[in-house]
């Protein structure tokens, strides 16, 4: 019965999209899989990763939305909170654990109220704005503290292959 | 007092799958180990899971006894003062839920019997969600929660039984729904009245923290706090009798808010909490 409410959230928030579309991301489902989605994320104006168009996976649980989905770039992206396979570190995406080393803030963790909507408002909100405390892509929050220059130039690679690879 | 669930629940087997590793186990404050704990808190999930349903069939006290060993003086002498004026208990699943889960079975299976209660109750339902849209909470995901909520209280008044009630409580997905609810509309009391509560808040969290942290995620115990906050907004009064190692023979009990006339009783013991009748 989980998997009847899950699929139908899933489902009513599909529609919700394509009836109205959000700024800064289209979404779709990979093999009419209800829980695995592809999302388009339009690089942020004003930030590196401006004009990028980034393809992005999202993986719902059964028990969604009690827990969350995971996210994974499938587009090159370099950023200190996703890890080199393209795994999206923030924080809203993890369920409050006990364990209060590491990570950041509990209170920005996963609760059953976010919509696929409030995650990728908070993904862009992290393309623009990334946190180095706890970075996922250790050289590349290193890269953003120490050598912004370096740093730009390897987003600004991102950007445009991500374009070329959105033509195709 | 932190009271609810999980404490209770650590099955032998577990212990004895972890502790190798833990044996030489060093610290490493570089690393991350919440994947981890997560992890093992999902196995521990799991083992409950499979063990005790999420809401029982009504037993009689007796089965209690066999509970605790009969050398245990301090807890046979309080089954039997608690035998002096409960006949049953119905358990429920040591998820982190179950205050929640008791409460919410507890007070939909005595609407089935008294429905009056039942249209003041929607319309604080209704109106807890229209203060939740006014805090900033997204209207979609609302819906989907309270929309099953309602639609299980309407079943409630119209034509449900006592088995489907039960069945529907042991479904783990409506289950699971109606404590997300549950969790909302005590969310949304605290921070309508976070001045006050603000008072009773330990360490430096704001009340907005305090419900993100504590009340709406999932397996999230439940303290004084969500209780007191819970039968306000709700306006359902609970006497919760606690039995604990304490002495006297007697078990003392609490209702929420004092002085009320409670609706429904709840037992505790240290970090649970099953239904009595």
């Amino acid at each position: 019965m989980a998997q009847d409410q899950s699929s139908l959230l899933l489902k009513k928030q599909l529609n919700e999209l394509m009836k109205n579309p959000v700024e800064g991301f289209s979404a779709g489902l990979i093999d009419d899989d209800i829980y695995r989605w592809e999302v388009v994320i339009i690089g942020p104006p004003d930030t590196l990763f401006e004009e990028g168009l980034f393809k992005a996976h999202l993986v719902f649980p059964k028990e969604y939305p009690l827990r969350p989905p995971k996210m994974t770039f499938k587009s090159e992206i370099w950023h200190p909170n996703i890890d080199k396979d393209g795994n999206v570190c923030i924080s809203i995406l993890h369920e409050p654990g006990e364990d209060k080393f590491g990570y950041e803030k509990a209170s920005e963790r996963w609760l059953p109220v976010h919509t696929v909507e409030t995650i990728l408002v908070s993904v862009i909100s992290m393309l623009a704005d990334p946190n180095d405390e706890s970075p996922a892509n250790v050289e590349a929050a290193k890269m953003w503290r120490e050598h912004p220059d370096e740093f730009k130039r390897k987003v600004g690679k991102c950007v445009r292959k991500s374009q070329e690879e959105f033509v195709d | 007092m932190v009271v609810g669930g999980r404490g209770t629940v650590a099955p032998p087997a577990l212990v004895s799958r972890f502790s190798p590793d833990m044996a030489d186990f060093h610290y490493d404050p570089e690393k991350n180990y919440d994947e981890q704990t997560l992890e093992q808190q999902r196995h521990i999930e799991q083992e409950v899971a499979s063990t005790q349903a999420l809401v029982s069939e009504r037993l009689s006290l007796n089965q209690l006894i066999k509970d605790y060993s009969m050398e245990d003086n301090i807890y046979q002498q309080k089954i039997q003062d608690l035998r002096s004026r409960y006949r049953d208990i119905r358990k429920t699943r040591g998820d982190g839920n179950c205050f929640y889960r008791a409460f919410g079975f507890a007070y939909l299976e005595r609407l089935l019997h008294d429905k009056s209660d039942i249209p003041r109750f929607k319309e604080v339902v209704n109106q807890s969600k229209t203060d939740l849209v006014a805090l900033g909470y997204p209207q979609f995901t609302l819906d989907d929660f309270f929309d099953t909520f309602l639609d299980v209280l309407s079943r409630v008044e119209s034509s449900c039984t006592p088995e489907e009630l039960f069945d529907t409580f042991n479904d783990q997905g409506v289950s699971d729904y109606l404590i997300v609810t549950w969790r909302l509309l005590v969310t949304c009391y605290l921070q309508r009245n976070g001045e006050f509560f603000a008072n009773f808040l330990e360490g430096h969290r704001d009340i907005k923290e305090f419900c993100c942290q504590e009340v709406e995620p999932m397996n999230k115990e439940c303290d004084h706090i969500h209780i007191t906050a819970l039968t306000s907004a709700v306006g359902i009064p609970v006497r919760v009798e606690y039995m604990d190692r304490g002495e006297g023979g007697l078990v003392n009990h609490h209702d929420f808010p004092e002085c009320s006339k409670p609706a429904i009783t709840l037992l505790y013991r240290p970090g649970h909490y099953d239904i009595l009748y």
